[in-house]
């Protein structure tokens, strides 16, 4: 007992006279150009950094005496160095790395909360960096996340390995972060990507598994993690400008305006920092014209991120955004009969003339605070408070409007220890309180409360980790209920040179939201009734997977075997209730009710393959996702079959080929056509596979950027949800001005 | 050498993927193409597809058959293709000489093979007919002009409520 409380004390004490020890230097790479976003730390310990935009870093509190320092960076060879620190001052530095095309991202944050530098995760992780955000000069995050392997965006909603399908915006399994801090709606639970500007990401990060035993609610299929832009030391000013025009309909006969719709906006961003302070602010807007008939839109945003070294040892992240948008609503693309359908039997870019008049009013903001302290290079802790809001007008004629306001409050505090090389310790309690006021989903509150931890341990060469999750669930201050997600993973490096062997098996859940919970409206003629009884959706997801080392210097390949049980997810129901009770005729009348009564299974194959056939000019991915899935409906054995909306076979080809200043690249998916789709028999069922090629091109001279780009080049015609007519050829030019 | 054969891979995808890209996609779908010399409208599908579907075709009777022989010998078209069948609705449209139809119907038709005699029964059923907009319990009466199309000769299929040919006709032949 005396050891132990020795060895904790050891942990959290804070090391004599190490605040003013510094390491700084700068990363470049072998043409002496900075490299931004290197990662620079010490591997099982608390302390790493990343370069800004100059390639500066700096590192502390750093212990006295020869440190092994390790810096590596995305497409770079990593390296490492013993740095001698003097015991009362700073040391100084400097780092070259090689390209290394094939080099896997340096650090994870996603998979197990702690940032885990050097160590493969044992589940899934997708990167995006601002790289690859850049280059496709997309305005959106979901257009950049949508380019991912496994990953497929269905009008707004995330689908990682087949886990959501498409439920018009009433929830996500899927869990969104930004900066750690969780950002589903408190109402519906669904995901607004545009609350921050593109401009301001510095990396998405996408946790292909379920991921509650750390983040409990939503992590059922996953969760992607937003990290906003560190502020640099210094003065700096960026502008993007972006412009483009949609392509017509290819038909004479789907032919719905005279001229040309176009699209256009602008961000400015100034950000001014020392090494104790730094601020940021990004204003922006954008407007469209759309590609279909009311598909204007208005966009227009602000963000703003700080940062305070308020000790040497502890530092201080506050950040914030509001978005507005107000845009006409094609709700479903006409129907014979429903339009001047000229003879057809629909019309895609045109929709009903019932539905003209239909907008929304979206405005949505948040406010967060991050407090970590560096207590030694074993021991950190970090607290968190946040806000979200959300509020939305709908205009639906003839049947009239729908609004909602809605609250998400979150608090976290956690500790990470790291007691030896070979072992890390993350212990952690969160709270998050959602409150709505609606004219469809009426007053509610719903509470979570959530204790969790997780150990990573190293045995020999394989390094294991272990964790749960506890949260309580309770709905307008009633009775708590409880739900247990457990997780295991394990890695073991099969060779030398990266090659790795990774395993885990893991609980997600997902609570009902208060949208689920008390929905009262009407949907295709039919009242949707409220279902307060609803319990949390569970899923049990297994994962096994292997990278390999680069093969022949120019490949490396990347495959997983996932499979995933699923109980109890929620599923519109139509049921017969008896209209009056004490007639002598029953009068039994058709509701739809959301209920818990699905199983599913959802198994498949995740593969990718990385190349760099001309090293430093040309690189490509392949990527392969097979899905099969099954589902069963209690009560219902006419129902089994696939789950709706998720595709069985997903490809992405991707290539970038670079010369100087200028790059061309190429994006290719194909996705197959899916076999189920919800609301059968109510909604027109057309649809086709996605075949989507996008081209882009880019030069690069000093601090000015130009980025061509030009979405499903070849105008494929293709709907990924039913009576939504997906995006036609889009072309867009952006400039950027960095100072 | 490996490296050139992964170039020629990676072109070879490039291609394929462009090639792949140009085909297909969502095409514009007459209701009533002009030429037609026949009827058309939409089928609303309800009910869950069996497995053992082959088809659906869409036939019509001069006159209201009354037995098995008739059902086969006078449908027309008398070989028919299938038209459309989903979860939902599509639009249909079937060549039919011009002439006055007492009973338009939807047939389903299970997997195997047609041989234009009585035993065909076997695998067919009546999923649904076009029905009298005035009366709705009785079959709708269709005229096709000649040289001319009838459209919006819309009606239900029930795959939940596929009815032998016995309901509605004789077959003490078979």
């Amino acid at each position: 007992m005396h050891r132990a409380i020795t060895a904790l004390l050891l942990l959290v004490a804070p090391l004599p006279a190490v605040a003013q020890r510094v390491l700084r230097g700068t990363v470049r790479d072998t043409h002496g150009v900075p490299i931004q976003a290197a990662i620079v730390g010490v591997p099982n310990t608390t302390l790493f950094t990343q370069t800004d935009p100059q390639g500066h870093y700096r590192l502390t509190p750093l212990p006295a005496g020869d440190v092994r320092v390790r810096v590596a960076a995305i497409g770079y060879l990593p390296t490492a160095a013993s740095v001698s620190v003097p015991a009362a001052d700073s040391a100084i530095a400097d780092f070259t790395l090689e390209p290394s095309p094939l080099e896997l991202p340096p650090l994870d944050v996603v998979s197990t909360k702690v940032a885990r530098f050097g160590d493969r995760p044992a589940t899934s992780v997708v990167q995006i960096p601002a790289r690859d955000i850049d280059q496709r000069a997309v305005n959106t995050v979901d257009e950049a996340v949508d380019k991912a392997a496994g990953i497929q965006m269905l009008n707004g909603q995330i689908n990682i390995r087949g886990s959501t399908g498409y439920v018009q915006g009433l929830n996500s399994r899927v869990l969104l972060l930004v900066d750690g801090v969780p950002m589903n709606q408190g109402d519906r639970g669904g995901i607004n990507w545009d609350v921050l500007p593109v401009d301001q990401i510095e990396r998405v990060d996408i946790l292909k598994g379920a991921g509650s035993s750390l983040y409990g609610s939503a992590a059922l299929g996953g969760v992607v993690n937003l990290t906003t832009r560190d502020v640099p030391d210094g003065l700096h000013v960026r502008v993007r400008l972006t412009g483009g025009a949609y392509g017509n309909p290819p038909h004479e006969v789907w032919r719905f305006r005279d001229g040309t719709g176009l699209e256009g906006g602008g961000d400015v961003s100034g950000s001014y920092g020392t090494a104790t302070f730094g601020g940021r602010f990004a204003a922006g807007a954008r407007h469209s014209d759309g590609y279909r008939e009311q598909d204007d839109g208005d966009h227009w945003q602000i963000a703003t991120r700080a940062r305070w070294q308020a000790a040497p040892r502890t530092r201080v992240d506050m950040s914030g955004a509001w978005a507005v948008d107000h845009y006409d609503v094609p709700l479903a693309w006409c129907r014979q009969g429903e339009c001047d359908d000229r003879g057809q039997s629909f019309q895609p870019f045109k929709i009903p003339t019932a539905s003209l008049g239909a907008w929304t009013d979206s405005r949505k903001g948040y406010v967060a605070a991050q407090a970590r302290t560096v207590v030694s290079e074993r021991f950190a802790w970090q607290a968190r408070a946040s806000w979200f809001r959300t509020n939305f007008f709908d205009q639906r004629p003839p049947t009239g409007s729908e609004f909602g306001v809605a609250n998400r409050f979150g608090a976290e505090l956690r500790a990470e220890a790291h007691p030896d090389s070979t072992r890390t310790v993350l212990v952690g309690g969160e709270v998050t309180y959602s409150d709505v006021t609606s004219d469809i989903f009426e007053n509610h509150s719903q509470s979570e409360f959530a204790a969790y931890g997780e150990s990573d341990q190293a045995v020999g060469v394989v390094r294991f980790n272990v964790g749960a999750r506890i949260d309580f669930l309770a709905v307008d201050g009633g009775s708590l209920s409880a739900v247990v997600s457990p997780r295991l993973g394990g890695t073991m490096p099969t060779d030398h040179s990266g090659g790795v062997l990774r395993a885990s098996i893991g609980r997600g859940f997902r609570a009902p939201t208060i949208a689920e919970r008390f929905v009262h409206t009407f949907a295709e003629g039919l009242e949707v009734i409220p279902n307060p009884n609803l319990r949390p959706e569970t899923a049990w997801s297994t994962e096994l997977g292997y990278t390999t080392a680069p093969l022949f210097r120019m490949l490396r390949l990347d495959a997983a075997l996932f499979w995933t049980e699923a109980r109890e997810l929620i599923e519109p129901r139509l049921i017969l209730i008896e209209q009056s009770p004490n007639d002598s005729i029953p009068n039994l009348v058709p509701k739809i009710q959301l209920q818990n009564v699905t199983r599913a299974r959802i198994a498949g194959l995740d593969a990718a393959i990385l190349a760099a056939p001309i090293p430093d000019r040309l690189i490509a991915t392949l990527s392969y996702t097979y899905l099969s899935t099954r589902r069963q409906v209690a009560g219902d054995t006419s129902a089994a079959g696939p789950l709706a909306f998720r595709p069985r076979h997903l490809v992405t080809l991707s290539g970038d080929y670079s010369l100087g200043a200028f790059g061309v690249g190429a994006d290719f998916r194909y996705a197959s056509r899916v076999e189920r789709i919800e609301l059968e028999g109510f909604v027109d069922s057309r649809r086709v596979p996605v075949r989507v090629l996008d081209l882009r091109a880019g030069w690069k001279h000093g601090p000015v950027e130009l980025r061509l780009l030009a979405a499903n080049v070849l105008n494929y015609m293709y709907n990924l949800v039913p009576q939504t007519l997906a995006p036609v050829r889009t072309v867009t030019v952006t400039a950027v001005w960095s100072h | 050498m490996l490296r050139i054969a992964v170039r020629i891979a990676g072109v070879t995808l490039a291609a394929a993927a462009i090639t792949i890209a140009c085909d297909g996609g969502l095409e514009p779908e007459r209701i009533c193409p002009p030429s037609l010399v026949g009827l058309c409208g939409t089928l609303r599908f309800r009910g869950t597809i069996p497995d053992s579907t082959d088809n659906v075709f869409i036939a019509a009777y001069v006159t209201f058959p009354q037995t098995c022989n008739d059902l086969i010998n006078n449908r027309k078209p008398p070989i028919p293709g299938s038209v459309t069948y989903t979860d939902s609705a599509a639009a249909y449209s079937v060549a039919l000489d011009p002439a006055t139809y007492r009973w338009v119907l939807a047939v389903w038709k299970k997997v195997g093979n047609l041989t234009l005699t009585p035993q065909d029964t076997a695998l067919l059923r009546v999923a649904g007919y076009y029905r009298d907009p005035a009366d709705t319990t009785q079959p709708g009466i269709v005229t096709i002009p000649a040289g001319g199309t009838v459209g919006n000769i819309d009606f239900r299929v029930e795959f939940d409520s596929l009815r032998p040919a016995t309901d509605f006709v004789t077959c003490t032949a078979q």
